[in-house]
């Protein structure tokens, strides 16, 4: 065991045993849930049972349902995706990432980042798959061996790099998480007494053992795991801005997409870290493990990010300034000046001026101020991505074919849906499952724990 | 199992050892469920064994298989002995005429296994045909006019009005009651008239000759829905002859055009329009065009100059001009016309054109028209633009007879009213006096095709066939004849409403005789050789021709000064506002309200469609405080209007090039306002969920003014109402923003001066080379956009086949018959106002408008404007625009964007150019239509096949599908769809080549565009044909890519728009 420097603010508060990380973690699991967890799933079950139904009725109807037209063929669909495969990004960096770069922050929010992560996912891989006009043909983009003859997928297409980006990321993300839960599975299994729930959790947890040999395997895993990932983070979506890029939209088509989805991907990614956290550290009590460091920490990554962020929106524009091409000169200008002005300037609030005011330390160690940021840079990247999509399309080359979009009312109830069945998956995740990856933040109790750090730095001084 | 045979398992079994036994008992102790299920008592019986068993099984499944064999297909019967022509699968082709009073045109009608589907211009004959392309012009309404054969909303068979209501009746009874009828008026000496429009037909004028044999009292009313009594008259007037005369633009030099719309909508506008197009090619000698007029009108739109005036400045431009050549010429002058420097311009170039020019005015006031006589008199062009010998046939219609008729009726003193191919009841002026007095006449008969407002009045309704099942005849102008010819059989228990006259006045003889007696009788002289060779020669081609008529001397007899009074007069009475009625490219005056094609066919200038309108100029609407920006939630304003007593509440599209102070509105809207049955798409669910007429009707706003129905109102209120109207457009923006890769246009001037880089510059972009050789590599260093290529080529480039368009934005009108044609040749749905207020309408042809704007990139930049402002400056179109009609479709890329993007591969490109779409491939994900720069492709958006459409499409119903074309599928919901070049005519043109064993040749293939497209704008042909006529245009130097700059190798190309404007063009 190392030991840690003094000044080091510690990341677990209070006197904890390892017995008391146990009881914190698992008390949920095995009591009956607060009442404020049951109106949460109330509110969030309805909400995501009228989005399947608007998205049944999107089906069953037609895409026409949407208000999407004959110039803008993408608007809120691909809006919503790129907004939750963005989201999606920080469980992986933070598990991956930061494991690789042994910050040992990331041990009390990686497990919830992770579940967000393939939620988020999850609700991402739902759009491309209801805005085909034929979604009972979607097999057809997997590169299957048919009786059509000689007929394959298009290699060169990017909805089709798409398709292997996000189902890549979605497995090694969901392997990923899944091997960090077995060793606190095996512990739930191990304290709970109900019968039915430790067969439940025995089965989840594999025949845990818990022996030095199977740690070892588990810390090798890991490490493999994290390195995959690695990578996958910024694969995705750097292949989802190709969707952009690759194409021939003034607006769309500029190199600078992936590095710049790519951050504003994490940027949006721990916003929702911070919303989902510093709702569950108070219902759930979880104060000591997610302190107001980590908060810290996260809002350090989202200044950097949105700068970065802020900096691609700069360059754009003075590329499509520099480059002389009509078409792309034109359209900032029309994002910033034209009919939809105002989701541009929203864009820009929220992402590029407001996250500078974590400068300050006092906002960025509040947390009822980090709420309200994780909640703006979240609309901010979602507007994002609307301003990309939309104001690109609705006025291209043609002036003859310019429109506006409007969003119809299934529009709008898909994409709550969606925000609906994101939140009940997590809050069931949250009842049943070990919010924090208990025995991980285990490992760092003797040497960042508040009490022994206390006691450490006393030993020190004598 | 009644089977008493013992199986054993193995020799212990058999031998029954016990220690066998007990140690196989732990193993499978359950006894196996099929015993309990075969251990059924019945089974256990006697009765059945193992082999009943399956022989059962096998008998029921047996059965049920051939019972379920039973083919559901039960119509489809093979001929028992097959019609010679026909053969299954493959098109033919009849000769035939259209002509319902408005339009005439020669066609060629496509049937499919006895089904009419397509129709197009006669390309050898009628005076439709274009002679230099062999081409023939028909409309949008026209080739439409398909679609109405198979509308169920037609009457299905005689009916007779019982207690106020129609009921069906057999044929016996309506001819017995009807013959009693009129045999009753004749007795009593009151008068029998038979009211239609306009006749050219010589066999029905003998028909009602007939009846006019039978029955003293019968009288003939001629009454044209829009009507040229005024001009008829002025001629009668002038000449002594009161005739429509022929005009001939291709003889006009100058053409100057005070309110006529001679492109879309006055006179023969089938027979101008290719007439003008072949004096608008900038390589021969091109026309100069004037257009005057107050609302921009198609002719506007072309016109080279166009001076916007209010209709009571109309007169008085004519006089101006009249004064202006009689001052030339040294004639009396009148004094009072109107100082207009672009007018005197004119008047300069008709008497410097002395003879070839041509001066029309669609003022139906005779005063007004007589100057105009007076004027191409001075000019010498009678005789030359204008043949009063060889005239037309057309507009006889007299407005003051059906005035007196009206009187009359009222009066008590007519017996018997016949009308066929008219509407009174709805078209006209007095429609109200009209209705009264119908019911004062003592038998009234409608030969209506629908229980129209008419016809619901009627007390026999007796329908006439659709014109596609029926015979006819026609004398468009003299020493032209025309044979109509059915192409179907009666769908309903309906007859030609000559065969009725014949039938009522006492005949026996069949229509088709009759006809062929008439001709037998007068023609048979002009074809030569016996009449059946003549008179089948004659169904074969369409059309007869005879020697025309030798010019006789012209010898002007009107009287100016009084025609200069009435003139004047006609310009009295102005007040604040003023109102043209005029009808639209796809509506017309009315009859074809209830087609769904043209319903949805965006109008040529506003690009609205499913609703009229008032036109309004832009400083108006805003005056009066009305949206500017029409949009799918940008609704436009209410106004009423009120002319007299009449109130009209209409949306407000402001409409750039309208003269301030004016307003324009169409007419031909509003069938059905009392509920009748006037056909499939004049009524239709609006926005609030009720049924309604497809806009209002706007005649009761027109006027008998001297004898004649006039079109304008002198004096209107017109105040917003502050309510808002959602209105379907297709084109929501309104200028090009000075974007030249898109536009390109230039002067006559510069044109013939023969640079090519000052009207038609290749877009060039700079390389890393010393390509201009001065020593350097700098910006100066250019090569031209085509010779760069980021992918490999596609081989199609000197192999096999490369089809392409090439669209000449010279001889393109804007007129949009392309875009019916495409929507009968390839089952385009009609998606109804609703979808296309949300900008879905289906059309794989569109015709971009756009109107130039007062602001210029350049200009303003020059003049240091920040780009922001001269982005939105440029937005706003000019107060009195120049038009630029630019039709678009697929653009066949060879480099296309629409393909590398699909996942599947549903879009392809074939080794013959062509970029195609796979539609069972498709999975939706409309990556390609995003992609496509020019926006061409088309995504279906719902099942149009539903309910949800059943007003609209006709591929809803039974009847509605008999219209679909065979060759191509009608696409399912989720799919994209888009111009296939119509690959299914490029494939049987291929094939009937390969079958004569020789290649294809230019002209062997049309599309449905290029096929309708009479003025020859768009030209198809293979461009790896080096003699190919399209080959031949791509290579020219007016020859562009739409957006070349961004690589993506069209195979469509434009040819530059060349105005002949006196000042040397604008170019960027």
């Amino acid at each position: 065991m190392h030991a840690e420097a003094a000044i080091r603010e510690p990341l677990i508060l209070g006197h904890k045993t390892y017995h008391d990380i146990t009881e914190d973690i698992v008390r949920p699991i095995e009591n009956k849930a607060p009442r404020g967890w049951y109106i949460l799933m109330t509110i969030a079950s309805l909400i995501a049972a009228y989005g399947t139904g608007c998205i049944l009725y999107l089906i069953s109807k037609g895409i026409g349902t949407w208000g999407l037209n004959k110039t803008v063929d993408w608007a809120w669909d691909i809006t919503n995706f790129v907004w939750w495969v963005g989201i999606g990004h920080a469980g992986t960096l933070i598990s991956a990432v930061l494991l690789l770069f042994r910050q040992k922050w990331r041990m009390a929010i990686n497990r919830s980042a992770e579940a967000m992560t393939i939620f988020a996912v999850i609700m991402a891989a739902t759009f491309p798959g209801i805005h085909m006009g034929r979604i009972w043909m979607a097999y057809w983009v997997l590169p299957l061996p048919n009786q059509f003859g000689s007929l394959w997928v298009n290699f060169n297409s990017p909805l089709l790099w798409d398709v292997f980006a996000i189902s890549t990321y979605f497995s090694v993300s969901l392997v990923f998480w899944y091997i960090g839960l077995i060793p606190d599975f095996a512990t739930i299994r191990d304290k709970v007494t109900k019968p039915m729930m430790k067969k439940v959790y025995g089965i989840l947890s594999f025949g845990w053992t818990g022996n030095a040999k199977a740690w070892t395997r588990f810390e090798e895993v890991s490490l493999v795991l994290a390195g995959i990932a690695t990578p996958l983070v910024f694969s995705v979506h750097s292949v989802v801005s190709f969707d952009f890029a690759t194409s021939i939209v003034p607006g769309w088509h500029t190199t600078i997409f992936p590095p710049y989805f790519v951050s504003g991907a994490v940027f949006s990614g721990f916003a929702m870290v911070q919303t989902l956290l510093l709702v569950m550290r108070k219902v759930m009590h979880l104060e000591a493990y997610i302190t107001k460091k980590h908060i810290e920490y996260m809002n350090i990554v989202i200044i950097v990010t949105g700068s970065i962020v802020g900096v691609a929106y700069i360059t754009e524009l003075f590329i499509s300034w520099y480059s002389g091409v009509e078409y792309e000169s034109y359209a900032f200008i029309n994002r910033a000046t034209g009919p939809y002005w105002w989701a541009y300037w929203s864009m820009m609030t929220c992402n590029v001026i407001s996250p500078q005011l974590f400068w300050f330390k006092k906002l960025r160690t509040h947390l009822g101020f980090t709420f309200f940021m994780s909640i703006i840079v979240n609309i901010g990247m979602w507007f994002e991505r609307f301003v990309i999509i939309v104001t690109s399309l609705h006025r291209d080359y043609l002036p003859s074919a310019w429109t506006m979009f409007h969003p119809t009312w299934v529009d709008v109830g898909v994409f709550l849906g969606t925000i609906g069945i994101f939140f009940t998956l997590y809050l069931l995740f949250a009842r049943y499952f070990p919010v924090l990856a208990l025995n991980e933040v285990k490992s760092i109790l003797k040497v960042s724990g508040e009490s022994y750090k206390q006691e450490a730095a006393k030993h020190h001084h004598h | 199992m009644s089977s008493t045979k013992q199986y054993w398992m193995d020799a212990a079994d058999l031998r029954q050892d016990p220690e066998a036994i007990k140690a196989r008992e732990g193993e499978f102790a359950q006894p196996l469920a099929i015993d309990q299920v075969l251990g059924d008592s019945n089974l256990n019986g006697a009765s059945t064994n193992r082999r009943d068993f399956l022989k059962f099984l096998g008998f029921s499944v047996g059965a049920a298989t051939l019972a379920a064999c039973e083919t559901p297909v039960v119509k489809s019967i093979p001929y028992v002995s097959k019609p010679e022509e026909i053969t299954p699968g493959v098109a033919n082709w009849y000769a035939s005429t259209f002509y319902d009073g408005q339009d005439f045109a020669s066609i060629l009608v496509k049937t499919r296994e006895g089904r009419p589907i397509h129709i197009k211009g006669n390309p050898r004959f009628g005076i439709n045909r274009n002679p230099w392309l062999d081409k023939g012009v028909v409309n949008a309404r026209i080739n439409s006019s398909v679609l109405s054969l198979y509308d169920g909303e037609r009457l299905k068979g005689p009916r007779k009005r019982n207690e106020g209501k129609h009921v069906g009746v057999k044929w016996a009874e309506a001819d017995g009651a009807i013959s009693k009828g009129l045999a009753d008026a004749s007795a009593a000496g009151k008068r029998i008239v038979v009211l239609t429009p306009t006749i050219i037909s010589p066999s029905t004028r003998a028909a009602v000759a007939g009846l006019q044999a039978m029955h003293a009292t019968v009288e003939h009313v001629q009454h044209d829905t829009i009507s040229y009594s005024g001009l008829t008259n002025a001629n009668l007037k002038s000449f002594g002859k009161r005739v429509f005369p022929g005009y001939d633009f291709t003889k006009a030099d100058v053409v100057v055009s005070i309110g006529a719309d001679f492109l879309s909508s006055w006179g023969s506008t089938t027979e101008y329009a290719w007439q003008y197009a072949t004096r608008r090619n900038p390589d021969g000698a091109m026309n100069k065009h004037w257009q005057v007029e107050s609302r921009m009108s198609i002719s506007g739109a072309n016109a080279d100059a166009r001076v916007a005036l209010k209709p009571s400045e109309l007169p008085l431009a004519v006089i101006a001009l009249h004064d202006a050549i009689a001052r030339k010429s040294g004639g009396a002058t009148l004094g009072g016309g109107l100082d207009n420097a672009e007018l005197n311009h004119a008047a300069d170039a008709l008497w410097n054109a002395r003879g070839k020019g041509l001066v029309v005015c669609g003022s139906n006031d005779e005063g007004t028209q007589v100057l105009v006589n007076s004027i191409n008199n001075m000019l010498g062009n009678y005789g030359s633009t204008i043949d009063l010998d060889n005239h037309t046939w057309f507009f006889q219609g007299d407005d003051a007879a059906v005035a007196q008729l009206v009187k009359d009726m009222n009066a008590g003193s007519i017996g018997a009213l016949i009308m066929a191919g008219v509407n009174p009841a709805y078209s006209l002026p007095n429609a109200a006096e009209f209705k009264s007095g119908l019911e004062k006449v003592g038998l009234t008969v409608s030969c209506a095709r629908y229980a129209d407002e008419t016809a619901s009045l009627c007390q026999w309704m007796c329908p006439d066939n659709h014109f596609l099942e029926s015979w006819g005849d026609h004398m468009p102008k003299t020493g032209q004849y025309a044979l109509q010819q059915p192409v179907i059989s009666r769908l309903f228990d309906t007859r030609s409403w000559q065969a009725s006259l014949l039938k009522w006045s006492g005949s026996d003889a069949k229509w088709l005789d009759f006809i062929k007696q008439t001709w037998e009788q007068n023609l048979a002289a002009h074809g030569g050789g016996d009449f059946a060779t003549v008179w089948n020669q004659s169904l074969h081609d369409g059309v007869l021709t005879s020697q025309p008529m030798p010019a006789s001397g012209v010898a002007f007899a009107g009287d100016v000064a009084a025609a200069g009074a009435a003139a004047k007069q006609a310009a009295n009475g102005a007040g604040e506002w003023e109102l043209s009625l005029y009808t639209t490219e796809a509506i017309g005056d009315g009859q074809h309200a209830n087609n769904p094609w043209l319903q949805e066919m965006p109008d040529p200038l506003t690009k609205i469609t499913w609703d009229n309108y008032v036109c309004m100029s832009f400083a108006d609407a805003r005056r009066l405080g009305l949206p500017d920006y029409l949009g799918e939630q940008s609704p436009a304003g209410l106004v009423s209007v009120k002319v007299g007593e009449v109130e009209l509440k209409l949306p407000v599209v402001p409409s750039p090039g309208q003269r301030e102070g004016t307003i324009a509105i169409a007419l031909g809207y509003g069938r059905g306002a009392n509920g009748e049955k006037v056909g499939k798409a004049a009524v239709v669910t609006n926005h609030n969920g009720e049924r309604k007429p497809v806009g209002q009707n706007a005649y009761p706003f027109t006027s008998l003014r001297n004898g004649a129905v006039s079109y304008d109102a002198m004096n209107v209120s017109v105040s917003a109402t502050g309510e808002t109207y959602p209105m379907a457009i297709t084109q929501t923006h309104l200028t090009h923003m000075d974007r030249h890769s898109i536009v390109k246009e230039t002067s006559f001037a510069v044109y013939k001066a023969g640079d090519r880089d000052a009207y038609n510059k290749p877009h060039t972009l700079p390389v890393h080379d010393d390509v201009n050789e001065d020593g350097a590599i700098d910006a100066r260093d250019r090569k031209p956009v085509a010779e760069f290529d980021l992918w490999a080529e596609h081989p199609v480039e000197g192999v096999g086949h490369r089809w392409g368009l090439s669209i000449d934005l010279n001889t393109c009108i804007g007129c949009g018959a392309c875009v019916t044609a495409c929507n009968s040749e390839n089952n385009i749905p009609v998606v109804g106002k609703d979808e296309v207020r949300r900008s879905r309408e289906m059309h794989w042809l569109r015709i971009d408008r756009y109107f130039s704007s007062d602001t210029k990139w350049a200009e303003g930049r020059a003049a240091g404007e920040g780009k922001i402002g001269l982005y939105s400056k440029m937005e706003e179109p000019s107060a009195s625009p120049s038009v630029f009609f630019m039709p678009v479709m697929c653009q066949h890329c060879n480099h296309a964007p629409c393909e590398t993007v699909c996942p599947v591969a549903a879009t392809t490109h074939s080794n013959e150019g062509l970029n195609q779409m796979a539609y069972n491939r498709c999975i939706g994900t409309r990556y390609c239509a995003n992609n496509c720069p020019y926006k061409v492709r088309r995504f279906n958006w719902f099942n149009y096949v539903t309910d949800k459409f059943a007003e609209t499409n006709p591929a809803w119903d039974d009847l509605g599908r008999m219209v679909l074309n065979p060759d191509v599928t009608v696409r399912a919901r989720g799919v994209i769809e888009k111009c296939s070049m119509c690959v299914q005519s490029i494939q049987a043109g291929k094939l009937k080549a390969k079958k004569e064993g020789r290649p294809v040749k230019d002209g062997d293939i049309e599309t449905a565009c290029s096929a309708a497209c009479g003025t020859g704008a768009i030209v198809f042909g293979d461009l790896n044909d080096k003699g190919s006529k399209a080959r031949g245009l791509a290579d020219g130097d007016r020859s562009y890519h739409m957006l070349e700059e961004i690589g993506v190798k069209p195979n469509v190309n434009y040819l530059v728009k060349v105005r002949n404007t006196d000042e040397a063009a604008h170019h960027a």
